[in-house]
């Protein structure tokens, strides 16, 4: 009900000034209001950018489920004392005691299963992301600081990168190789990845080339290869990290299609081969959820993860976008003082 | 119109290239199809019949040769004989599995792209307000989840426990194809709700997201301002000045996509048995039918660049701006 009075105008009101003064909100109290949190201390001692990504509450949430993953990967040999491609149990063992999360139809256990494989579906969704993310961000600086020729060229194959189907020209290499492994895979998916990323850090290096920094280096004779590296590659760090996230969600999913599909090597264990050998063996007809459900939801939290990270960086890159969130509450703000929100 | 010369001449590249990596692929990789056909009968053919297995491949002769006759064979139309189904031309199953197929991708692109682009709409309109902080994040992160996966999970919930939908097939088999049946429609449009349910659950966040970020770059503008300082209603202004300029880019971005679409496409029928491109592929990868394989990836980039043609032209249309160049 307080609510209420706040909303006549204050001018319609006879008060004293002492009592308008006593009512009015303290600096605490409106920032609270307005959801304005002070930075932490420690953060002063990080770079600008480092420190807004920290303070980032989505960012850093998708930072911890994709350490979480990367941790429980790494220490796959602590946490599982059976082999990943041996037969540790029956067949299709409900979830336990002795099987956390089960075994499968070949009565392999599916939670060690788990960890190994996202030993490699996550080594190489990340190195192939990596990879791609570093040859858009050479092709694109040079195609946009070079200009010219060297433009055309990177940009006519940046084009056909772009427009030729990505799967399906996966899949017709994948074929070739007989059991494509994991590594082929990878650089398949990385070879063909770097449209995007390219395309945006040229566009980001075409209108940084003008600015008077560049043209001060260029008339220093700073060498071509350090004006690149000192003076454009640091502005282009944010993209390059957005290019780094979506490359290692495309190459991620995209590895575990293929091998779903069965274009893998069947013995390797990667998220991937798990949903294949489950869809093989016809797990969910027989009722064994727990044979394809855990790497699903692998799969799909660090897919979740690596999206929190990039919209951090998108809100970092782009501070537009985060200024849209605060708007809502300032407008709300507003409304409860009775000020008309319609200046947004 | 010389803007679309220029994406045109650009196209026909993007094509001969294609066409030169689809022919170059088999011949740079260790082991021919034809070298595994003629392995395959352990030295047990005469010279005459492998010299025929080569050339009924196009494998005979020296590359430049081999590579006239592909690409004469690519303007027939003439993808070679398949060898899952043995007599019947590649061409024809190609063309089969692409109707259905173009069922699955034109639905799932058309309700993903309305869908998504309203939805980015009305976020980027109330930008900070509840449906833009709790929608944007959630259609954000179901991109990440590769339709894959979300076709498993519906066929689980959907086919194998409810009972609602189908196990399979693109109709009903007691049905003859007739598109002018409604019977027979409304048993395609049965069929495919949950393939295509599971591509549009994928894709309709990328379209939220393009265009609320465009949208709210645009929202700042000076014409906006204008158009307010008018007095022009807020839908006149959402829809024909601001979402009918963050409408371009998305657009362009359409055509693009139609590549990822398709091979989301491949999965999501694998899921669900259902008899388009992806389901024939699977079959010609376990029977390495090479042909099969080829010629859907060259349909593929066809259809994808015919994609971006339309897209091209669309734009010019939508956008004055491009009349002159």
């Amino acid at each position: 009900m307080s609510d209420l009075t706040h909303t006549q105008p204050f001018a319609l009101r006879a008060e004293s000034a002492s009592e308008f003064a006593s009512r009015a909100p303290d600096h605490v109290e409106l920032m609270r209001e307005l959801g304005v949190r002070p930075r932490p201390g420690w953060t002063s001692r990080l770079p600008p950018g480092l420190a807004s990504f920290v303070t980032n509450g989505k960012g850093m949430a998708g930072v911890v489920i994709l350490l979480v993953l990367v941790l429980m990967s790494a220490f796959a040999p602590l946490l599982s004392d059976y082999n990943p491609n041996r037969r540790a149990g029956k067949p299709h063992v409900q979830p336990g005691y002795e099987h956390v999360l089960g075994t499968t139809r070949l009565g392999k256990d599916v939670f060690t299963q788990l960890v190994y494989g996202g030993r490699v579906s996550l080594g190489v969704g990340l190195g192939a992301g990596a990879f791609a993310a570093v040859i858009g961000l050479a092709l694109g600086i040079s195609a946009g600081y070079f200009g010219g020729r060297v433009d055309d060229i990177i940009t006519f194959f940046v084009n056909v990168v772009l427009v030729l189907p990505g799967l399906p020209l996966i899949i017709v290499i994948a074929t070739m190789v007989e059991a494509a492994s994991p590594m082929v895979i990878g650089l398949v998916l990385a070879l063909t990845g770097w449209g995007w990323s390219a395309r945006t850090i040229r566009t980001q290096t075409l209108s940084l080339r003008t600015r008077e920094f560049v043209t001060s280096a260029e008339l220093l004779g700073e060498r071509k290869w350090r004006i690149i590296l000192v003076e454009i590659f640091p502005n282009m760090l944010s993209f390059f990290v957005g290019g780094l996230v979506l490359g290692t969600i495309a190459a991620i999913l995209a590895e575990a299609a293929l091998e779903f599909i069965g274009l893998g090597d069947p013995n390797a264990v990667t998220w991937g081969t798990m949903l294949f050998w489950a869809q093989n063996n016809l797990a969910l007809q027989s009722g064994a959820w727990w044979e394809v459900w855990p790497p699903c939801i692998a799969i799909m939290l660090t897919g979740a993860a690596l999206v929190l990270i990039n919209f951090a960086v998108d809100e970092i890159t782009n501070p537009q976008l985060k200024a849209s969130r605060k708007i809502g509450r300032i407008k709300r703000f507003l409304t409860r003082r009775g000020r008309g929100a319609d200046v947004f | 119109m010389i803007f679309l010369a220029r994406r045109l001449v650009f196209y026909f590249a993007a094509f001969v290239l294609a066409i030169t990596f689809n022919f170059l692929i088999p011949r740079l990789m260790p082991g021919s199809p034809s070298d595994r056909i003629i392995a395959s009968f352990q030295g047990r053919l005469s010279e005459s019949q492998v010299a025929a297995i080569r050339r009924s491949y196009g494998f005979d002769g020296n590359l430049w040769e081999q590579y006239i006759t592909y690409v004469q064979s690519v303007f027939r139309l003439d993808f070679g004989i398949s060898t899952v189904q043995f007599p019947e031309p590649t061409a024809a199953l190609l063309f089969y599995g692409a109707q259905w197929t173009l069922v699955l991708v034109g639905l799932a692109i058309f309700l993903a792209f309305f869908i998504g682009s309203f939805m980015g709409i009305h976020a980027a309109w109330n930008r900070g307000g509840f449906f833009d902080s709790f929608f944007t994040p959630i259609n954000v992160m179901m991109n990440a989840f590769t339709p894959a996966i979300v076709a498993l999970l519906l066929f689980y919930a959907f086919s194998l426990q409810l009972k609602w939908f189908p196990l399979g097939r693109a109709h009903d088999p007691n049905l003859m194809q007739n598109w002018f049946d409604l019977k027979f429609v409304g048993s395609v449009l049965y069929h495919a709700t949950l393939p295509v349910l599971s591509i549009l659950l994928v894709s309709f966040g990328g379209w939220h997201l393009g265009m609320r970020n465009v949208m709210i770059n645009l929202l700042n503008e000076d014409f906006v301002v204008l158009a307010r300082a008018k007095g022009l209603s807020e839908n006149r202004i959402k829809y024909r000045y601001v979402a009918r300029n963050a409408i371009l880019p998305q657009i362009t971005s359409l055509a693009l996509s139609i590549g990822f679409m398709l091979g989301g496409a491949l999965v999501v029928e694998q899921v669900f048995n259902y008899p388009g491109l992806g389901k024939f592929t699977f079959t010609a990868i376990g029977a390495r039918d090479y042909s099969f394989i080829q010629g859907q990836l060259l349909l593929l980039t066809c259809s994808v660049l015919v994609a971006n043609l339309v897209s091209d032209i669309a734009n010019v249309m939508l956008d004055p701006r491009l009349r002159g160049r």
